[in-house]
């Protein structure tokens, strides 16, 4: 079935018939509703565990993010030993919290992101950390082999290899992490597989 | 239907606080609006309840409405974002409701008050889409939006709305092969 067929099947199906009487009726209950101040009333939000462990985790992040940040000592070895995305516990309780939905983590001087898929469509496999810097912005990120990120203004397809190496690909670039040399802008790279700790 | 005229008019007079005026307004608009609930629930019960609440969440608004986009379209956005709220909070007991629906249809009427078979068959293969993907199928499709006006309705780009388009297409080809079809 081709687009245009199936339009036309669309829109040749008809609704149930309303009831003259309803269509009559219709707009003078709401005017009924308006003269009785009978407004919709927005349901009240119920506390939800799931929102509550998402407010609290992206708080926890922005506060170490904020820390680090301020630190001054955000030397790039140091940086994955001590950024808060390479810490286990949080990337296990976001993809518990977004299970096969989580894309990427990034965290960059605007703060904290969650890329999260429509459909829990992200294949489980180990997330992987990447940080690069090129002098002045700093991004981290953890990711899974396959995805395609935008970091840095520039698309990159973070891959991973057989040996637990990874390969990031660029729009201008290919880095490797068993050849860290690096090419294109004076950009320094990090990337170190997370291993299935962390899942 | 009232020309743009009239309709600025009967705009201006409902926010000065002229509920008759605004009752012209609902009477020129219901169907659409009822239509739009309707395929987004399934239910004409709901999608009266719906169109109910989106025309009051409209009168409540009124002033947001600054005209740049058609009255029409502004009202086919609050309607349509009612009924994800809706299905939001209905989706916990989706399951339970889905089969005392269907029991009640069968039971009371086995076309479920639908004027035909293609009808209700494709009523059904709508309820089984995502939400998300049901509204984008209902504003491209049966309220003509490009997908430029459907991504401005869902607050989201156009790049997701053609993805929704494409895979709720793909849905409904699968879950409406069956039926017969016009060979393009």
């Amino acid at each position: 079935m081709k687009k245009p067929e199936l339009d036309s099947l669309l829109k040749k199906a008809r609704m149930p018939e309303i009831p003259e009487e309803s269509l009559e009726m219709f707009p003078r209950r709401i005017v009924a509703r308006l003269q009785r101040n009978d407004w919709p009333v927005r349901p009240a939000r119920r506390f939800s565990p799931r929102r509550a462990w998402a407010f609290g985790l992206v708080l926890c992040l922005a506060a170490a993010f904020a820390i680090g940040h301020w630190s001054g000592r955000m030397e790039t070895k140091a940086i994955v030993e001590n950024d808060s995305l390479a810490s286990l516990k949080l990337i296990h309780e976001t993809l518990a919290l977004f299970p096969n939905r989580v894309r990427a983590i990034v965290q960059d001087e605007h703060g904290l992101n969650l890329v999260l898929s429509d459909a829990a469509d992200v294949p489980t496999s180990t997330p992987l950390y990447v940080h690069i810097s090129d002098g002045q912005h700093n991004t981290s990120l953890v990711t899974f082999s396959g995805q395609e990120i935008q970091v840095a203004g520039q698309k990159l397809t973070v891959l991973s290899e057989a040996d637990g190496g990874i390969i990031l690909e660029g729009n201008q670039f290919v880095w490797s992490s068993s050849e860290p040399v690096y090419a294109g802008r004076k950009l320094k790279i990090e990337a170190k597989n997370l291993g299935t700790a962390a899942m | 239907m009232a020309g743009l005229d009239d309709e600025s008019q009967l705009i201006a007079q409902s926010r000065s606080g002229d509920a008759e005026a605004y009752a012209v307004l609902v009477q020129q608009y219901q169907k659409m609006i009822r239509a739009v609930t309707f395929r987004m629930t399934g239910s004409p019960d709901d999608a009266e309840e719906l169109a109910q609440d989106a025309f009051l969440r409209a009168y409540q608004q009124l002033d947001t409405f600054c005209g740049s986009s058609k009255f029409s379209t502004w009202l086919c956005r609050i309607a349509i974002n009612l009924s994800l709220d809706w299905r939001r909070r209905e989706s916990r007991r989706d399951a339970i409701h889905s089969q005392w629906a269907a029991e009640t249809l069968t039971a009371n009427d086995p076309g479920g008050g639908f004027p035909d078979e293609l009808s209700r068959r494709v009523q059904m293969a709508l309820n089984r889409l995502p939400a998300k993907q049901r509204a984008a199928i209902v504003l491209t499709v049966y309220e003509n939006q490009s997908h430029a006006e459907a991504a401005k309705t869902l607050g989201c780009t156009e790049a997701t709305i053609s993805w929704r388009v494409f895979a709720a297409r793909r849905k409904l080809k699968n879950l409406l092969k069956d039926l017969p079809h016009e060979e393009a």
